[in-house]
């Protein structure tokens, strides 16, 4: 998503919230995340009025209910399928999906490479748990084989996912990844997303204090390793790599970045350009089309 | 029915010319003032398979494809065998002989035959594939096909391509003629001759279901491809560009219908078009639209079912989906079509019932209608009245769902100063946030019902053909309608009391309206293409009529005579 065109406002990021009261768990990773969506919206300037939160159903997914913008609560997985027609609809809009690794990986699976293969001009920001928490506490496609959970008391038969490392797969022109007990990098990393033109996403560890008992804050404080400096963030192949976590890190920060390869919508535009479109083409050219 | 009603059915192998041939034939009909009604089966393969064009057509208007063909045209030995038994006394048939791939059976008595070497002759003019235009000039001849507006057509068509494909055409064309001149015509049929020609476009159903979204202000499409209705999805790709409005090819159905909700949300004029499997993928998001009250409108042109069933095949067997398909309690307002006609002009109202309630409206089509080209009236874009959304004023305090006389909250599009609101699928208060409470629940239930309502009076009434007492009344939906239009013609020569009672309204059902009909009539039959006899269903559970069900369910419409029959059956 690109905040370039939109209207800029100042305002304190405490003026981002919402008068709804934050109803996860004390503890909750997603808290942090939070606080770094309002730090980056207000760094980045966004008009909350042309703000869309959109997202799908999970704890992750209540935010939108937090955040002061327009606000779409819909269906588990559905929250990018739906952003993306907001996005088209609306490209003066400021789109941004929250949502979790249930929602994002394994009901909305289908959806993710196609936004990232497109180039929806719009920032995903997941809520990496380990978890369903909403559900209370399945495992989901990124949880270790080591978690017992309430499906699998005896631990998980499947791999997890490498959310980042799909992203890069799928074209993805913005991949970053932070972790909740970071706010202030969680805040950069999302204002960064806020201000990239093209799809942008970022992949937020999240501890869950009350389901995902193995993920918890040391274990992500000392598996994610912030980004060397010498990291070019153009080098898909580079990217790639450090996503693969080579020796067993997480990669902090910001992987890949590609700038100037043109949005969905701006593609549609151009078509319409092209055509010389306008809404009021006569309707009867088309109609003649049909005579005898 | 007039002697100059005429049907001529050309068969062949997929790819052999029989789709274009038929739509030349209809072409020049249509362009000599004459009305026309097209109907067409092909195989669900890619090439090679059955395929058949009927043209039916006459100097009076046309309600469905007829019972059978008068003239038969069959380019190999598999349209031929396909056909046969329909050859009766009367008919006439005219096949590629000598040098086609088969040799006919013995020729019933009464059957005129008409062999043309349309293989031979094109082999002999080097170009294999005019085959089919040796079959034109022959047909042409012999049955009058207007000669002229013929030519035209031809012209209009292959001229595009340069002069060598249209001489190597019209050649062939040429040479079908003069092998029919010398051929003596036995049979009497005939297309009727030119009349002035009138104001009207010839266009499949699911064209004129694209062209009546866009006299319809339709902004934003998104759909998923699928038989039998990627086309509506291809008239929108050409030509939605031109008025600056977006299509997206989803990944799914489930993204198609995600997307036309959040462009809706967003303030545009949305749709999707889809079938039976689609539809089906559709409706946790149908649920969605019907609880955050976003306008979202889809197609549904229905095929064989269940399953992936018969994909090119025409069925009415998506009704219960389009209704109640879905969890949970969720309104939605169901429309189907009769003819081409509706088409355009209900895909237009489908947007505007959308806009005015903001809820799932379906538009219901069906297979045979899809590819069915008809005559109609060239629509005029202004005489179209465009309904838009009730929006928020900017007075006082926004809240999205507030309770309104007519239960129809004023939408803010996102951008507007003071409108921020959440468009949710939890249960909710006037704002917007979350509320589970009983009251609440029934409250907003009873909101999102009622708000649909006055939907029954205020889409035109349901058309009754006929008065007064009748034997039998008729109830049926969707293309059905227009074959037991002619169904009712017929039996009132035969002296028979019938009455026809055709709702365009499926959902909310017009209750008072069935009754009253039906307290006219002795009996009510409800034919319908499906096994289980669906509509019949709903009759049963909505009103106190207790209808003759006549479901059938062998991947054709309905003809007439099949009605005629059954009427005098069960009356
Ligand atoms: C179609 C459908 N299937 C299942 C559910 C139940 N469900 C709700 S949230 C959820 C998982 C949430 O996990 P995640 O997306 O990781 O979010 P978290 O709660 O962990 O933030 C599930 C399975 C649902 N709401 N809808
Ligand atoms: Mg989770």
């Amino acid at each position: 998503m690109s905040t370039a065109a939109l209207n800029k406002v100042q305002m304190p990021f405490k003026d981002y919230k919402s008068e709804v009261p934050v109803v996860w768990c004390p503890g909750c990773g997603h808290h942090g995340i939070l606080n770094g969506l309002y730090r980056a919206l207000a760094d980045a300037g966004v008009d909350p009025t042309c703000l869309v939160n959109v997202s799908g159903i999970g704890c992750s997914s209540r935010t939108p209910y937090f955040v002061k913008s327009y606000k779409m609560h819909t269906l588990h997985g559905r929250a990018g399928a739906v952003a993306t027609g907001v996005q088209l609809a609306r490209p003066d809009l400021a789109v941004v999906v929250t949502g979790g690794d249930g929602d994002g990986f394994s009901i909305g699976g289908g959806h993710m490479p196609h936004m990232a293969r497109k180039n929806v001009n719009l920032t995903y920001i997941l809520y990496d748990n380990g978890i369903y928490g909403l559900t209370k506490g399945q495992y989901s496609p990124t949880s270790r084989p080591e978690l017992k959970a309430y499906t699998t008391p005896y631990g998980g038969p499947d791999e997890p996912m490498n959310p980042c490392l799909y992203m890069l797969t799928y074209g993805a022109t913005f991949v970053a990844q932070a972790f909740a007990g970071k706010p202030k990098i969680c805040a950069d990393l999302i204002k960064q997303a806020l201000e990239h033109k093209g799809f942008s996403y970022v992949n937020i560890f999240s501890q869950c204090p009350s389901f995902n008992k193995i993920d918890t804050i040391e274990f992500y404080r000392d598996l994610v390793e912030e980004i060397p400096a010498g990291h070019d963030v153009t080098d898909i192949g580079a990217a790639m790599a450090l996503a693969r976590r080579p020796n067993g890190k997480a990669p902090m920060g910001l992987l890949y970045k590609e700038e100037g390869k043109p949005t969905l919508d701006e593609k549609m535009a151009g078509l319409v350009q092209k055509l010389g479109g306008h809404p009021d083409y006569d309707m009867k050219k088309v109609i003649n089309l049909f005579r005898p | 029915m007039t002697k100059n009603d005429l049907i001529i059915r050309v068969g062949g192998e997929g790819g052999e010319g029989v789709i274009s041939s038929g739509d030349f034939i209809a072409a020049a009909c249509a362009r000599a003032g004459l009305e026309v009604y097209t109907f067409k089966t092909f195989p669900a393969e890619i090439k090679g398979g059955y395929a058949m064009y009927q043209v039916r057509t006459s100097p009076d208007h046309i309600y469905n494809q007829g019972d059978t063909f008068d003239v038969f045209c069959a380019f190999n030995g598999e349209a031929y065998e396909m056909n046969k038994h329909l050859l009766r006394p009367g008919t006439a048939f005219v096949y590629d002989y000598p040098g086609g791939d088969f040799e006919p059976d013995a020729i019933p008595a009464g059957v005129h035959a008409y062999p043309i070497p349309m293989t031979a002759a094109a082999k002999e003019l080097k170009s294999a594939r005019s085959k089919n235009m040796v079959a034109l000039g022959a047909l042409s001849v012999l049955f009058n096909i207007s000669e002229e507006t013929l030519s035209e057509v031809l012209s209009k068509k292959f001229g595009k391509k340069g002069q060598e494909v249209l001489d190597a055409n019209l050649a062939a064309f040429a040479k079908g003629k003069s092998l029919a001149q010398g051929i003596k015509k036995t049979d009497t049929w005939r297309v009727a001759d030119p009349k002035p020609p009138k104001d009207v476009i010839v266009i499949s159903g699911n064209d004129a279901v694209g062209m009546g979204s866009l006299i319809g202000k339709l902004d934003f499409f998104s759909a998923y491809p699928i038989t039998p209705a990627t086309e509506i999805a291809k008239y929108v790709a050409t030509h939605i560009p031109k008025f600056g409005g977006t299509l997206v090819q989803a990944e799914d159905e489930i993204a198609s219908i995600s997307q036309v909700l959040g462009a809706s949300y967003a303030g545009k004029r949305s749709m999707t078009a889809t079938s039976g499997p689609g539809l089906a993928l559709m409706s946790e998001m149908l649920g969605m639209s019907a609880m955050s009250e976003v306008p979202v409108m889809v197609v549904d042109v229905q095929r064989g079912g269940p399953s992936t069933g018969l994909p090119t095949k025409h069925e009415q067997s998506d009704l219960f989906l389009a209704i109640h398909g879905g969890h949970g309690d969720a309104p939605r307002i169901v429309l189907s079509v009769e003819n081409v006609k509706d088409c355009v002009d209900m895909a237009v109202d489908a947007l505007n019932l959308a806009e005015q309630y903001q809820c799932p409206v379906l538009l219901m089509s069906d297979g045979s209608l899809a590819f069915s080209t008809q005559t109609i009236p060239a629509p005029d874009p202004s005489s179209y009245k465009i309904v838009h959304r009730k929006r928020w004023d900017g007075q006082g305090e926004y809240k999205r769902y507030v309770m309104t006389d007519d239960l129809i909250s004023p939408m803010a599009d996102p951008g507007t100063p003071g409108g921020m609101h959440v468009a949710t699928g939890l249960e909710h208060g006037e704002t917007g946030a979350p509320k589970y409470t009983a009251e609440n629940h029934e409250l907003q239930a009873r909101k999102r019902f009622g708000k649909i309502k006055t939907v029954v009076d205020q889409y035109a009434p349901v058309e009754v053909d006929g008065s007064g007492a009748a034997d039998i009344g008729i109830i049926t939906w969707g293309s059905t309608i227009g074959v037991v239009r002619e169904a009712v013609m017929r039996l009132r020569e035969e002296g028979i009391k019938v009455k026809g009672f055709y709702p365009k309204l499926m959902w909310p059902m017009p209750v008072a309206q069935y009754e009253a009909f039906a307290a006219t009539c002795k009996k009510i039959l409800v034919p319908e293409v499906n096994f289980q006899g669906q509509l019949s269903h709903f009759i049963r559970a909505e009103t106190s009529i207790k209808p003759i069900p006549y479901a059938i369910c062998g991947g054709l419409p309905f003809t007439p005579a099949q009605i005629v029959q059954k009427v005098k059956e069960v009356i």
